[in-house]
C-alpha cells in the first residue's frame, strides 16, 4: 500500500461561461463578461486568450469559435486544478440530454421541465424508432485530442438515462390506460422496448465511432438509473447491448440514488470497469475515518462486494453547495474508502457529478481541494505504511 | 349521477418566460422583482384559464415554490432543508426536510406570497403530515401539530389538499398514524388527501373512508375504480390527468371514466393524478382545458 497514487478525474459538465452564453443568446457582452475571459484565460494559462479577449471586444467573434475557446479554457481549468483525465465540461453540447436527443430521429420535445429549483431541462417524448442522424460527439472528441494535454475520458449519456427522461408517446397506448388497465408489467416492456431501441440504434454507433478515433476510456452517463427500482435490469442490459465486444474501457455514473437499489441488479454488468459515483452529498462535513463519520459512504462496500473487481469512482465533492471541501474532508473521505475496500488500487478520485451549477471560481476551489486532499490521503497511506 | 367538480391542486408548471426569468436570476442576469412580476403574470393566466375551463376551485399552481416542503421547511424551527432527493420515478429533485427536533414548529406562517389569496373560491395546496415527516425522525402526528395546524388556522380557503405522494408506495406506513395526524388537524379548513402518483388499493381497503377528511385523492392511473368501496361517502378527488405523461387525454375518455366512478361515489372532482409540474407548461395548460371540457361534458351527460 506504500506510495499509492490515486488516479483523479472529472465527472462531466461544467458552467458555461458568461461570454459563451450571452452570445449564443446574442446578448451584447458588457465588460465583466470580458474581464472573465481575460482573469481566466491568465489565471488557467490558456494560450492564446487574448485573441478570444480582443475578439470579444470587438464583437465579431463567431459563435462556434467561441464554444471552441469556452472548450479550452475548461480543458486547462480541469488541468490547473491538478486533475489527471478530463473532459471540457460538456461546452460544446447543448445538454447531456438534449445533445443526444437533438442528434437522433424519432423523437419530438414536448418544452422545459423542472430538475429542482430554478433548473429545468427541454424533455423530448418518443414519437417513432430511434434512429442516429450522426455520431455526436466525435467533432468534440477530435477537436479536444488537439488540445488537451491530461487524458481524455468522454462522457456519453447512456441508454436508460435518455429513455427514463423522455415520455414515451410510441410504446404507450393512447387510450385505455385510465382505471389501471395498462399495468405495471406493460409499462415496464415499453420502457424495455424504447432503451434497447436507444442502446442499439444510438448509443452504440456513437461508441463505435469514438473508438474508431482512438477513444480508450467512454463514461456512460447514467444518472437516472436508479429512477425506477424494478427496472434495473433494463439499464443493465441496455449497458451490455451499448458496450458488449467493443475494444475501449466502459465506466458507468451514478448519483443520486439509492445506491443500494443497484445491487444485485449489476453483478451482471462485468464490462463496467468503474462505477463512478456521488456520495459527498449524503455525507456530513466534519472529519474523520470511521463509518459513523462518513455516512454518506455506507454502500460502498457492496461496490467491493461486486464479483468482477470494479473500481470505484468515489465522490468526493457535493456538486450542489458553494461549500468549498477542505483538502482534510476529501483527504478523510479517501481513507475510509480504502479501509473498506482494503486495495487502493480500485479507487479513482472525482467529483459527485458534473459541476455545473457551480460558478468557474467555486467548481475550480473545489476540485483544487479535490487534488489537494487526494494528495494528502496519499502521503496518509504512505505513513501508515511506513510505520507499520 | 354524482355531483362533478374539476380542479388543479398541486405544483403547476412554470411558463416558458417564468423558466428564463427564473434562469436569469440565477446568471444574475435579471433582478427577483422582474421574477416576481412574471410569477404575478404566470400566475394571472393560470387563474384566467382554470376560470375558463369552469374550474369549481381556483389554484394558484405554487409557482414560488421551489419544491414541495421548502417554504415550510425556511419558516419551521427545528426543520431544514436536507439532501437533494430524486421524487419518485421523475427526473425532478427536492430538497428533503430534515429535522433537528422530535417537535418542530412553525414560528410564524407562510407568508401570501406562497398561498396568495386569488379571485374567486381557492383551494390550497400542502403537504401532508406523513409526507413532511417521511425520511425523518418525526412523527407525522408531531409535523402535523407542531407545523401545519398553525398554517392551517391562518388559512381561509374553500378547501385544503394535501398532498401525500409517499404513502401509497410505502409498505410500513400505517393508517392509523395518518389518521392521528389528521385529527390533529380537525377545526380549520375542509380537508383532502391526495394519494398520488400510485395505487390506492391498500390505502382504500385499509379504511380510506374513514379518514378524519373531506376528500381522498386517488391515482386512477394506478388505481381500479373497483378499489374505491361502493357508497364512498368523502369527496373523490379523481386523478384523471396523467401528470407524468405527455400523451392528451381524451375528453370523452375522462367524461365515461367520471361516469363509472359515479356508480361508487357520490360526489366527484376530477383532478390531475399528481402535480403538474412534470410535463411543461405548453402540455399542461392543454391538460388542464381538456379537464374543463371533460367535467363540461359530464355535466351536460348528466342534465
Amino acid at each position: 500500500m506504500s506510495d499509492h497514487k490515486f488516479l483523479t478525474h472529472e465527472i462531466g459538465s461544467l458552467a458555461k461561461p458568461p461570454w459563451l452564453t450571452k452570445s449564443a443568446l446574442g446578448r451584447e457582452l458588457d465588460e465583466s463578461d470580458i474581464e472573465h475571459a481575460r482573469t481566466w484565460g491568465e489565471k488557467v494559462g490558456v494560450e492564446g486568450h487574448e485573441e478570444l479577449v480582443e475578439s470579444l471586444q470587438r464583437g465579431d467573434a463567431d459563435l462556434e469559435e467561441i464554444a471552441r475557446w469556452s472548450s479550452r479554457y475548461c480543458i486547462r481549468l480541469q488541468e490547473s486544478a491538478g486533475l489527471e483525465v478530463i473532459w471540457d465540461g460538456e461546452q460544446l453540447r447543448s445538454e447531456m440530454y438534449a445533445w443526444a436527443i437533438e442528434h437522433a430521429t424519432g423523437f419530438e420535445s414536448r418544452g422545459t421541465v423542472r430538475s429542482f429549483d430554478n433548473k429545468y431541462y427541454n424533455k423530448s417524448a418518443a414519437v417513432g424508432p430511434v434512429g442516429l442522424r450522426e455520431p455526436y460527439h466525435n467533432d468534440e472528441f477530435s477537436f479536444l485530442q488537439s488540445v488537451a494535454q491530461a487524458k481524455l475520458k468522454i462522457p456519453v449519456t447512456g441508454a436508460y438515462t435518455l429513455a427514463v427522461w423522455s415520455y414515451d408517446e410510441h410504446h404507450t397506448p393512447k387510450e385505455g390506460r385510465l382505471g389501471g388497465g395498462y399495468g405495471r408489467p406493460q409499462e415496464i416492456e415499453a420502457r424495455r422496448e424504447l432503451t434497447l431501441d436507444i442502446a442499439r440504434n444510438l448509443i452504440r454507433p456513437n461508441l463505435e465511432a469514438l473508438i474508431g478515433l482512438g477513444a480508450e476510456w467512454i463514461q456512460i452517463d447514467e444518472p437516472g438509473a436508479s429512477t425506477e427500482a424494478d427496472e434495473l435490469d433494463i439499464f443493465v442490459e441496455s449497458f451490455n447491448v451499448s458496450v458488449e465486444g467493443l475494444d475501449c474501457m466502459f465506466s458507468t455514473h451514478l448519483c443520486f440514488s439509492d445506491y443500494d437499489l443497484f445491487f444485485p441488479a449489476i453483478e451482471g454488468m462485468s464490462g463496467c470497469r468503474q462505477y463512478c459515483v456521488g456520495f459527498a452529498n449524503y455525507d456530513r462535513r466534519e472529519l474523520g475515518t470511521t463509518a459513523a463519520d462518513r455516512p454518506g459512504y455506507e454502500v460502498i462496500s457492496k461496490f467491493r462486494d461486486l464479483p468482477y473487481d470494479p473500481i470505484l469512482g468515489l465522490g468526493v465533492l457535493d456538486i450542489h453547495t458553494d461549500f468549498i471541501e477542505p483538502p482534510e474532508l476529501v483527504r478523510d473521505r479517501i481513507l475510509y474508502a480504502v479501509d473498506v475496500f482494503g486495495d487502493p488500487a480500485r479507487i479513482h478520485v472525482c467529483p459527485d457529478c458534473g459541476l455545473r451549477t457551480r460558478s468557474w471560481d467555486v467548481a475550480y476551489e473545489k476540485l483544487r481541494s479535490l487534488v489537494e486532499g487526494t494528495r494528502l490521503a496519499e502521503e496518509a497511506l504512505s505513513q501508515a505504511h511506513a510505520s507499520a | 349521477m354524482a355531483e362533478l367538480q374539476a380542479f388543479i391542486p398541486g405544483l403547476y408548471a412554470r411558463s416558458e418566460e417564468l423558466v428564463q426569468a427564473t434562469r436569469d436570476l440565477d446568471r444574475g442576469r435579471t433582478s427577483a422583482e422582474a421574477v416576481e412580476e412574471q410569477v404575478e403574470r404566470d400566475q394571472a393566466e393560470l387563474v384566467a384559464a382554470q376560470q375558463g375551463a369552469g374550474f369549481d376551485l381556483l389554484a394558484d399552481g405554487k409557482l414560488r415554490w421551489q419544491d414541495h416542503f421548502r417554504p415550510l421547511l425556511e419558516a419551521a424551527d427545528g426543520l431544514e432543508t436536507g439532501a437533494l432527493t430524486r421524487f419518485l420515478d421523475t427526473n425532478t429533485f427536492y430538497r428533503a426536510p430534515k429535522a433537528t427536533t422530535e417537535t418542530p414548529s412553525l414560528g410564524a406562517p407562510i407568508d401570501q406570497r406562497y398561498v396568495p389569496s386569488l379571485a374567486g373560491p381557492r383551494l390550497v395546496t400542502l403537504p401532508s403530515p406523513f409526507a413532511l415527516a417521511h425520511g425523518t425522525a418525526v412523527t407525522p402526528k408531531a409535523m402535523a401539530l407542531g407545523v401545519l395546524k398553525p398554517q392551517l388556522d391562518a388559512l381561509d380557503a374553500e378547501l385544503v389538499v394535501l398532498a401525500e405522494p409517499f404513502f401509497a408506495h410505502d409498505d410500513e406506513a400505517d393508517l392509523g398514524d395518518l389518521a392521528d395526524a389528521l385529527e390533529a388537524l380537525a377545526g380549520g379548513p375542509k380537508l383532502a388527501v391526495w394519494f398520488t402518483f400510485g395505487d390506492a388499493r391498500k390505502v382504500l381497503e385499509g379504511g380510506a373512508a374513514d379518514l378524519p377528511v373531506e376528500g381522498i385523492g386517488v391515482d386512477f392511473y394506478a388505481t381500479r375504480p373497483t378499489d374505491v368501496p361502493e357508497g364512498f361517502s368523502k369527496l373523490l378527488l379523481a386523478g384523471v390527468v396523467d401528470a407524468r405523461s405527455s400523451l392528451l387525454e381524451e375528453p370523452r375518455e375522462l367524461a365515461e371514466f367520471a361516469q363509472r366512478l359515479g356508480e361508487r361515489a357520490e360526489r366527484i372532482a376530477l383532478v390531475p393524478n399528481g402535480d403538474l409540474q412534470y410535463v411543461s407548461e405548453r402540455v399542461a395548460r392543454e391538460k388542464l382545458t381538456r379537464l374543463g371540457q371533460a367535467r363540461t361534458a359530464s355535466v351536460e351527460a348528466a342534465a
